[in-house]
Formats: C-alpha cells, sequence, structure tokens
C-alpha cells in the first residue's frame, strides 16, 4: 500500500472511529441504564473494558508483526509491531488511570489486584520494556530484533499472567461489591458494551495507520537527510 | 543427536567448570541470599506477624533478586575475551547454546535456592518436616522458569547499552506467574498443607517452566544474531 | 564517497561457479552507519587475500559476514555456489577464525581452551588433535597453564591453534598481528605460511602492510566500506604498494 492509501484509510477509520466515540459518549451517558449496585459510576466500564481490550489486541497484533519480522525481516513489519505496541501502550495507559478512577468510587480504593486491571499493569511495563530496548542499542536492526523477542514473550506469557492473577486474587478476600460480567449484562447494557468494543476497536486502527504512515514519512525524511549530508 | 548433546555438555561443562574456578556468581548469590534473609528477620516486626507466615514470599523474593544477580553475569564470562563469538561463530546451534546456558545457570540457582531454603528454615524456624520433598520440587520448576526467562532477556540486555539495569525490567512482569504459583505453593506446603492442595499450582509452575525454555531456545538466535 | 582507482579485475579464481567462497554485493547497515558499502569477491582453493584499510573501513564486518556471524544488510554470501544461511552449522565447521580477540577463557587452561573448542566442533581424535595443535605453536610445555596466566603473544599462539583444530579449508583473520611480539608474530608467520598449502582459502584483514603482503596472493584496499582497489600481488613492490596504499586511502576518505 502506498502511504497515501494507508493515509486515507487512517483518515477514514478515524473519522469513523470519533464519530463512533461521540456516540459511544452520548449512549454511556444517556442513553443506557444506571447499574444497580454501583450506580453512576459504572457508565465508565463502557470506556474503560474496551480501552483494556485493545490493549490485548495492540500486543497480539504487535507480536503476530514481531514473529513474521524475525521469519521475513521486512521492515514494515516492524514498524507495524513498534505502532500497534505504541497504541497499546496509550491504551493500557488509559485503563490503568480509568480503573483507579472507577475502583476509588465503585470499591472505595484506587487500587485493587482486580485480575483485569493487574494484568493491563504488568501489559503497559511489557510495553514500556518493549520501547526500552527498542532505543538502548547501537545498532537500529538490533533493537528492532531485541523488541520483537520481547512483543513475542510478552504475549505469549499474557495467558499465564492471567491465570496467575485470576487464581491469586480467588484466594484473597477482596472488598469487591459486583464485578460486570459480559453475557450476563442486561440487554441495554451488553449493547453499548459491544458498541464500545467496536469503536475503539475502529479508533484504534485509525490511529495505527496514521501512525504507521507517520513513521514511513519520518524514515523517508531522515533518509533524504542522510542523502544530501 | 548425540552432538547435539555432547555439544550442550561441553559447554554446560565450560561454565560449571568456570564457575568453580572463580566462585564468583555462587559467592555473590550465596552472600546475598544469606544476607538478604539477617535483612528481612530485622524488617520484621515479630509482634505482628509470625516469621513462618511470610517466609515463602520471602524466600522467592531472594532467589528472584539474587538469581537476577547471578544469571544476569552470564554473558560476562563470555565477553572478556569476545569467547561468546567463539561459540557462535562454531557449528553449535543456537538453540543448544541456550539450552546449555539455561542448565548451567539451573545447576547455580538450583543449588543458591536450596541454601536459601536452609537458612530460611534456620533463621524463621520454617518447618521442613511435613513437604520437603515437594517444596524441593517446587523450587526445581521455579528455578528452571526463572533461569529459562532470565537467561534469555540476559542476553538481550548485555547486546544493550543499558546493560544490567535493563534486566529486571524486562523480566520482572514476565515473572508474576512464577511468583504467583511458586509461592503460593511453597507457603501451603511449608504450613503443613497436604500436596493435593496445590497440585494445581505446580502444574501451572511446570508448564510455566517448561514454555519458557521452550520459547526461549526457539528465539535466542534472534537476540545473539549480529 | 567515491573512490578514484579503478578496481582492477581479480587475477586468479575469476567466478568459475564453484568457487569455495563468493560475496555477491555485500552490504551492512549499521543504522544510518554503512559499513560494508557493496562488495563482491570471489576465493578459490589456495588463494590468499588480504584486505588492506584504515580503522573504520567496514574490513571486520567482511569478515563477518564471510565467516557467516553477521547477516548482510544486503546481498549473500555463497560457498561453493550455494548461498549460505545464516544458521549454517556445515559450514561454520569448516571455517577457522583468528581475531585480535582470543575467543579464549582466562580460567581455562590452554588446552581445556582447546578441548572445549573441539568439542564444538566435534573435532574427531581430540587428546592428539590438542597435543598437536599446542606443539604447533610451540605451548606444549604451557599445555596445563590457564589461559591468564599467559602473555599476551601466547594468547594470541593459543587463539590461532584454537581456530585451526579443527583443520578448517577457509581461514578468516582480522587483525592477527594487533599486539603481538616479535616471538608471536614469527610463529604466526609460519603458521599461515603452513596453511598456503594450495587446499585453503585465507582471508586476512589488517593494517599491516609488510605482515599483510608477504603471504598474500591477492590484496584489497577496504576504504569506506568499498573495495577501492584490488589486485594480485605478483611483481608487486612493497615500497610503491605502500605509497599507492596512501594514495587510495587518502584519496578515498
Amino acid at each position: 500500500m502506498t502511504n497515501s492509501g494507508v493515509r486515507r484509510g487512517a483518515t477514514a477509520l478515524t473519522l469513523v472511529g470519533l464519530v463512533g466515540m461521540v456516540a459511544l459518549l452520548w449512549m454511556s451517558f444517556f442513553w443506557v441504564s444506571t447499574e444497580v449496585n454501583q450506580g453512576i459510576v459504572q457508565r465508565i466500564f463502557y470506556v474503560h473494558v474496551p480501552a483494556a481490550w485493545t490493549c490485548f489486541l495492540a500486543i497480539g497484533i504487535s507480536a503476530l508483526c514481531s514473529g513474521v519480522y524475525l521469519w521475513l525481516r521486512d521492515d514494515r513489519l516492524d514498524r507495524a509491531a513498534m505502532c500497534a505496541a505504541e497504541g497499546g501502550l496509550v491504551f493500557a495507559t488509559i485503563v490503568i488511570t480509568t480503573g483507579p478512577l472507577w475502583g476509588k468510587i465503585a470499591w472505595g480504593t484506587y487500587w485493587t489486584w482486580e485480575p483485569r486491571l493487574t494484568l493491563t499493569l504488568l501489559l503497559w511495563f511489557i510495553f514500556v520494556g518493549y520501547f526500552m530496548v527498542r532505543n538502548a542499542t547501537e545498532d537500529p536492526e538490533k533493537g528492532k530484533r531485541f523488541a520483537a523477542v520481547v512483543a513475542i514473550v510478552g504475549a505469549l506469557d499474557i495467558p499465564f499472567i492471567h491465570l496467575s492473577v485470576i487464581w491469586f486474587r480467588s484466594l484473597h478476600p477482596q472488598p469487591v461489591v459486583a464485578k460486570p460480567d459480559g453475557p450476563t449484562l442486561p440487554g441495554d447494557m451488553l449493547v453499548t458494551l459491544l458498541f464500545g468494543l467496536l469503536v475503539f476497536t475502529v479508533l484504534f486502527f485509525g490511529l495505527f495507520l496514521f501512525r504507521y504512515a507517520l513513521e514511513d514519512v519520518r524514515l523517508r525524511a531522515e533518509l533524504r537527510a542522510r542523502r544530501t549530508a | 543427536m548425540i552432538r547435539y548433546l555432547d555439544q550442550i555438555r561441553a559447554i554446560v561443562w565450560k561454565d560449571l567448570l568456570l564457575e568453580i574456578r572463580s566462585r564468583e556468581r555462587i559467592a555473590a548469590m550465596g552472600a546475598f541470599a544469606v544476607l538478604a534473609g539477617i535483612l528481612f528477620n530485622f524488617s520484621i516486626d515479630t509482634a505482628i506477624v509470625r516469621p513462618q507466615d511470610v517466609a515463602a514470599g520471602l524466600l522467592w523474593m531472594t532467589l528472584v533478586f539474587g538469581g537476577l544477580l547471578g544469571v544476569g553475569r552470564t554473558f560476562h564470562i563470555e565477553e572478556q575475551d569476545n569467547a561468546l563469538l567463539g561459540i557462535l561463530t562454531s557449528p553449535v546451534p543456537k538453540d543448544a547454546v541456550f539450552l546449555a546456558k539455561v542448565a548451567a545457570n539451573f545447576v547455580l540457582l538450583y543449588a543458591i535456592s536450596l541454601l536459601v531454603l536452609g537458612v530460611f528454615a534456620l533463621f524463621f524456624r520454617v518447618s521442613l518436616d511435613a513437604n520437603v520433598g515437594w517444596v524441593i520440587l517446587v523450587l526445581a520448576l521455579g528455578s528452571l522458569g526463572f533461569v529459562a526467562l532470565a537467561t534469555l532477556f540476559a542476553a538481550m540486555s548485555a547486546g544493550t547499552s543499558m546493560g544490567e539495569t535493563l534486566l529486571p525490567i524486562l523480566v520482572f512482569p514476565l515473572l508474576v506467574p512464577m511468583v504467583v504459583f511458586g509461592a503460593g505453593a511453597t507457603g501451603r506446603l511449608l504450613g503443613g498443607r497436604p500436596f493435593s492442595e496445590v497440585d494445581g499450582n505446580v502444574r501451572m509452575l511446570g508448564a510455566f517452566a517448561f514454555a519458557a525454555v521452550w520459547i526461549g531456545a526457539v528465539l535466542f538466535r534472534y537476540v545473539v544474531e549480529d | 564517497m567515491t573512490a578514484p582507482a579503478p578496481a582492477e579485475a581479480p587475477t586468479a579464481g575469476a567466478s568459475t561457479g564453484a568457487a569455495v567462497l563468493e560475496a555477491r554485493g555485500l552490504v551492512r547497515e549499521y543504522g544510518p552507519v554503512l559499513a560494508v558499502d557493496g562488495i563482491d569477491l570471489s576465493l578459490d582453493a589456495g588463494e590468499f587475500l588480504t584486505v588492506f584499510g584504515p580503522n573504520g573501513a567496514g574490513k571486520s564486518s567482511l569478515l563477518g559476514m564471510l565467516a557467516g556471524a553477521m547477516r548482510p544488510t544486503r546481498g549473500e554470501v555463497l560457498v561453493r555456489g550455494t548461498p549460505m544461511s545464516w544458521s549454517d552449522g556445515e559450514w561454520r565447521s569448516r571455517v577457522g577464525i583468528v581475531s585480535h580477540r582470543g575467543f579464549l577463557y582466562g580460567r581455562l587452561t590452554a588446552a581445556e581452551n582447546l578441548r572445549f573448542y573441539g568439542r564444538l566442533f566435534g573435532v574427531d581424535d581430540l587428546d592428539h588433535r590438542v597435543t598437536e595443535g599446542l606443539a604447533r605453536v610451540r605451548l606444549s610445555e604451557r599445555a596445563n597453564f590457564q589461559a591468564r596466566q599467559l602473555s599476551h603473544g601466547m594468547r594470541q599462539r593459543l587463539s590461532l591453534a584454537r581456530a585451526l583444530l579443527h583443520d578448517p579449508d577457509v581461514v578468516l583473520l582480522d587483525e592477527p598481528y594487533t599486539g603481538l611480539d616479535p616471538s608471536a608474530a614469527g610463529v604466526l608467520r609460519g603458521v599461515l605460511t603452513e596453511l598456503r598449502d594450495g587446499r585453503r582459502t585465507v582471508v586476512m584483514v589488517t593494517h599491516h602492510l609488510k605482515e599483510g603482503l608477504e603471504l598474500a596472493t591477492r590484496v584489497a584496499i577496504q576504504v569506506a566500506g568499498r573495495f577501492a582497489w584490488e589486485g594480485s600481488t605478483g611483481g608487486i613492490d612493497r615500497g610503491d604498494f605502500e605509497r599507492h596504499y596512501h594514495a587510495v586511502v587518502e584519496g578515498g576518505s
């Protein structure tokens, strides 16, 4: 795909995503009914959960592209992996900031070792590690390979981390009032949640493509600067 | 296959012989383990918590930090005369190099973990009567998983400008399952509970260890590539 | 960047498709740094190529790629006509590498160092080969000394024995003369002369003009990642070559 093609796709997806985001906010503030136990604060759930989902989508894409990159050594795959990881880092930051806001009001504490929140926090650190190794080598190719290994190991470790944090929590009494579970939600909440997942996914891909196109332009500019120097 | 195993044996033999002669890492890790036990002792207010109750957690923390200290240096012995390049330009497959490094580091860390167990039993009056066999098994699986991940990422951090400071940042998030399942199982076993109660933990710990060894063996070649 | 001197056609061993070692358009980048910028090379058995060049000309990178230790950014290395894969163990077992870093373990004895590498290379009749290798570099008496107790020159000699233990038919030498005392240099020269037995291929990179010219059958001057000059040693006068070398290096940088 050409750079302008990528940018057209990025613009379209981002616009759809932003419109969807406005609709999602409207739905979660005005349309969906208030959850009985947790009250108004539970509405943050429609942003929080889709953002968390996006992180896992991001590490998945990043690990997949990284794996194929190590095999084929096509720089575009590395760039895609890097852009996905960057998106993942942003959305993970959203999750670990919205999580405590919700937790403070719903559970009376800013932090609980709620499995999804814990997992996202660890994922956030995996993304941070990804960018640290990437920038800590003299030879950029080496940094790309190292980062690819971090993404792959990170993605494969996630099922283990997930099981372990759930298991850990099951042992310890928690200050939990109610833990929302997807499928048992009342109809309008489920619709809002699913819509949120869709909107975040579309927005993620829009931003992902924008970032990819930007990186492409940046590399070309760098190359040009190097040639003229 | 015989040649593959002989190559692994050659590297393990070399690593252990070097360690026996220099005693650098085993001394550092051993001293760290005992000193950590002493510091932990003074950090616990025994009027509020019984040391036995937190011993399992402290034991695993000692293993993780002490292990990082030793395993993090595993590629230093190779760097002094650029010997790693000598190994990498030999016909030994990269996964064999990784497995050999893991095996040698495992021997070291497992020895240390048994030492830590003994020290903690002594310092914190942890009873080893009931389940010592199972605890030793849990420590073996935990050491193996830890060593596999730490060796892979030690090779990586050795190739960066940040060096060993990068290692904990990369490894700690990935080690959470090992600590959860390992410390959980150790705690219960030391508390005298039956093995059947931690059966699932030990299985997960084993799965984690073997997955870590496998993925490390697959990915190691990309870390040491030049 | 432009190299003024036109590259002469390689004399001996022009590509017959079965060259022992062949490089096609080798390029190696380290991010923005271009270490090797398009090198073609074809070497047959019996040839001894010395690559001269100033520091930073990318000589070690070239050698690394020929050894299969370094992945080319572009281009390929062919071994007897088949492209070498980066994980080619068979190729590695036929290459011996001597570097100014010895690849030795300080706390292993001279004999143990050789035994270790012998096992990695799957050398048969290892005890015999180790004894023979130590004798060849005149270290038999030091067999049970730890490498760290040896002088720099002795370590270099040991490293030479290490590289030749598995009787490689391609020998790659990276600045082997750096820091050598005269006696070690003498041993090195003797061993290198033995290597000119017609069935081996040798590539040496160095900036020591005298030692480099002595045994070479072909010479190249590498400047800024390229062969700025290439030719055979037949009838080359050392003084002329020295002047030529400086002219090429200064013109090329």
